[in-house]
């Protein structure tokens, strides 16, 4: 294992591997939805799969932090490795791993305590803080990478409901990143936002690049051009492309990525 | 004509108002039906309707009526003297009418012509005679004030069913006659149909209403009429139940605060018992069962719901009971004698409280499973177990329904009459001890009303008193449950 890695290392000169994903299936109950996955995400990137409803992207990505543990009929096959180490192995618990990778979703979903509580969640049950000031501390940092603190400094204690919907969305993020994760999935985020919380979503996204590996599903391409450094396209369960996302949009080598790009599947 | 023969009138015209309509949309159309504003039927049912809601209208309107204007009509011919003698003006208008329907039966099979009826005079016939041998007994000899005023009332009443026979019966004719008028290809018959099931459904809708309105007024009169007789601040204030059979109040002591008292009590024991097992048991069925698991269980504790509460009471009596005195009884398991007998607070609560599982549990499953998916996903995304998801995430947003649900049961317990009156005992009193016996309202409405009690005794008034009180209690956490659900439904939208 050790030895791949490093003939990664040696491949990517400038980025390392943060994810690597081998040979991965997914079946729900009998139906085939990852079909034989290979991909390698890098550290410090933003990486965005593409493809058209039901392709099997958001089953992925929730391959990614085992979040289909959740759902009784899902079976994943395969290798996943984060920073060289199985997450499938028995020895690892999904618990730990979900703190590890962070998720945010497509529809913002604040838990209906106050926005204080919200954010401090996570470092809560992972007992992250010491004492109050510092988990203050975490709230604020938190909320401040989230683009949310000045709007929410001073209602800290109202409901994360009461919110808008791109501000909850940015709160759910802040959720996410106050347990510390190394990756941050994203799940369609800003498909339930207006277009001005959604640049203020993806422009945030892009700063985030610089503390996490991202990994973000989108139904829009224009998003996946804007935000992200690599693209993933997948179709039918299968990963058809995988490349820099400039290379992608502009000269795809699968006659499917280039039709979904310009809009003729999908 | 009977009431019985009227409806079948009324059904008839509205049968041959329905292939009446139905023909005359034809035809105006020349037989073709696409010509039509509206389907044939809606034709039919439209002069069937206007012949049957109006008559049926008017029928309901006037059998309520009449007895009210007879009466008021009839009661002023009574003297004052058989007043005084029989006790209230309503024994004597019950004597009044009991003739006059003896004078009907007489006349009815025979034994009488109708000029004879009319004729009785109680000088020379006894009349009281002549009805007993008819099977309509009477309590004392008939007075003249009392035969003319039977005599009346008869005269009112046949004027009275007569009027009522031709006005119902030409309602109907004139609805089905007015719109079979008016029926022609172009008419909005669908329109006004709709309008018909409008006022079907209201009608539908006042009758539960009135339902309910009457019968909380029937329990205000009679606790007025209670009041009259027993002290109100005796009544809600006193700390003795002992309601004596033979006196007229004066020396019963009808104090509702024992009654209470054990109410509550047993109430509070059996939601210590149904809350955490029906609530932990619906976070189980929600959140941890597999499928299969859940098809199985959910149905099998819902059974619980479906036991008659006598069977439960049943089971209190000689199961609980017994099992409890050996625990806590002289000499038992636990070396206390703290219960005396079977029949305890612990025992009607513990069963009533395993009545009310499948209740809590049900309502506490639904509020649960209501619960977004993406709060739960939320949660497990941050790295959260199954534990802590359920207490800081869907507990939180499920409470203001949980809370509803376990007031809700809690006016169900309250409201429990047969574990209490087998499992509980039938001591009232006012004690802290949960393994004595003691009683609750309902199961003293049952053991006042029970019984050849005189009914305008305050022994047994008191129970409208009682009933109204336990209402009064009941509605108040019913509302106090609607608000808190209503109140704390949004918030996880």
């Amino acid at each position: 294992m050790e030895d791949m890695i490093q003939v990664d290392r040696a491949m990517r000169t400038q980025q390392d591997t943060k994810i690597s994903a081998k040979g991965v299936q997914v079946y729900y109950g009998d139906n085939h939805a990852i079909k034989d996955v290979n991909v390698e995400i890098d550290d410090k990137t933003v990486t965005a799969f593409i493809g058209p409803s039901g392709c099997g992207k958001s089953t992925f990505l929730r391959c990614l932090n085992r979040m289909n543990d959740t759902i009784d009929v899902a079976r994943v096959m395969g290798d996943i490795l984060i920073d060289g180490e199985d997450i499938y192995d028995p020895k690892v618990d999904p618990v730990q791993l979900r703190a590890k990778v962070g998720m945010v979703f497509q529809k913002p979903n604040p838990f209906p305590k106050s926005i204080y509580d919200n954010v401090a969640y996570g470092p809560k049950i992972h007992g992250l803080a010491r004492n109050k000031a510092e988990l203050d501390e975490i709230v604020e940092k938190s909320l401040r990478k989230a683009a949310l603190w000045n709007e929410a400094k001073d209602r800290l204690d109202a409901p994360g409901t009461g919110l808008s919907g791109g501000q909850q969305q940015r709160l759910c993020i802040a959720r996410a990143i106050a347990t510390a994760p190394e990756v941050l999935l994203m799940d369609e985020p800003c498909s339930a936002l207006d277009p001005i919380a959604t640049a203020q979503v993806e422009e945030l996204i892009d700063e985030l690049r610089q503390s996490f590996s991202v990994v973000i599903v989108t139904h829009s391409m224009q998003q996946a051009a804007r935000v992200s450094q690599k693209t993933a396209f997948f179709h039918l369960g299968n990963l058809v492309e995988y490349d820099d996302t400039d290379k992608i949009f502009t000269n795809p080598q699968d006659s499917r990525t280039e039709s979904y790009i310009s809009g003729r599947i999908g | 004509m009977s009431n019985l023969l009227i409806i079948a009138i009324i059904l008839a015209l509205g049968v041959a108002g329905f292939i009446m309509g139905r023909g005359r949309a034809l035809r105006s159309a020349g037989g073709d039906k696409r010509e039509l504003h509206s389907l044939p039927i809606y034709y039919g049912a439209n002069v069937a309707l206007s012949a049957l809601l109006p008559a049926a209208g008017l029928l309901a309107i006037w059998l309520i009526a009449q007895p009210f204007a007879i009466n008021n009509a009839v009661s002023g011919l009574i003297l004052d003297e058989s007043i005084e003698e029989t006790g209230t003006r309503d024994l004597v208008m019950a004597d009044v009418r009991r003739v006059a329907e003896g004078l009907d039966r007489a006349v009815d099979t025979g034994a009488m012509d109708a000029e004879a009826s009319f004729a009785l005079n109680t000088d020379t016939d006894d009349v009281r005679d002549t009805l007993g041998s008819l099977g309509v007994a009477l309590g004392s000899d008939v007075t003249p004030d009392t035969l003319a005023a039977a005599q009346r009332y008869r005269e009112l009443s046949g004027t009275g069913n007569l009027f009522k026979t031709l006005a119902v019966i030409a309602a109907g004719l004139i609805g089905l006659g007015v719109t079979y008028l008016r029926t022609h290809k172009d008419f909005r018959a669908r329109n006004t149909v709709e309008n018909g099931v409008l006022l079907l459904l209201i009608g539908a809708a006042c009758i539960a209403v009135l339902t309910t309105l009457g019968i909380v007024l029937s329990l205000i009169f009679n606790t007025i009429e209670f009041f009259r007789l027993y002290q109100a601040s005796e009544f809600f204030l006193g700390t003795n139940w002992s309601p004596s059979f033979s006196g007229r109040g004066q020396t019963s002591a009808l104090g509702i605060l024992p009654l209470l008292w054990g109410t509550l009590y047993i109430s509070f024991v059996a939601l210590l018992v149904a809350v955490p097992l029906g609530l932990f048991a619906a976070i189980y069925l929600s959140e941890y069962a597999s499928k299969g698991v859940r098809s199985v269980a959910k149905p099998l504790l819902e059974v619980l719901a479906g036991i008659p509460t006598i069977v439960y009471g049943l089971f209190a009596l000689l199961t609980v009971g017994p099992l409890l005195v050996e625990a806590f009884g002289e000499g038992g398991l636990f070396g206390v004698s703290w219960m005396a007998g079977g029949t305890a607070v612990m025992t009607a609560g513990l069963v009533m409280g395993i009545m009310l599982i499948p209740f809590v549990s049900s309502l506490s499953d639904d509020i649960i499973n209501a619960v977004p998916q993406a709060m739960r996903d939320g949660s497990y995304g941050l790295g959260a177990t199954k534990s802590e998801t359920v207490r800081q995430v869907i507990l939180p947003a499920a409470l203001p329904g949980i809370v509803g649900a376990v007031l809700l049961a809690a006016s169900r317990a309250i409201g429990e009459t047969m574990i209490v009156v087998l499992g509980a005992g039938a001591a009232a009193r006012l004690s802290l001890n949960p393994f004595e016996a003691m009683t609750t309202v309902t199961a003293k409405i049952v053991s006042q009303l029970t019984g050849d009690s005189d009914f305008a005794s305050p022994e047994a008034l008191v129970a409208f008193a009682l009933g109204i009180t336990l209402f009064v209690i009941t509605l108040g956490l019913n509302v106090f449950a609607l608000y808190i659900v209503r109140k704390y439904r949004e918030q996880y939208d």
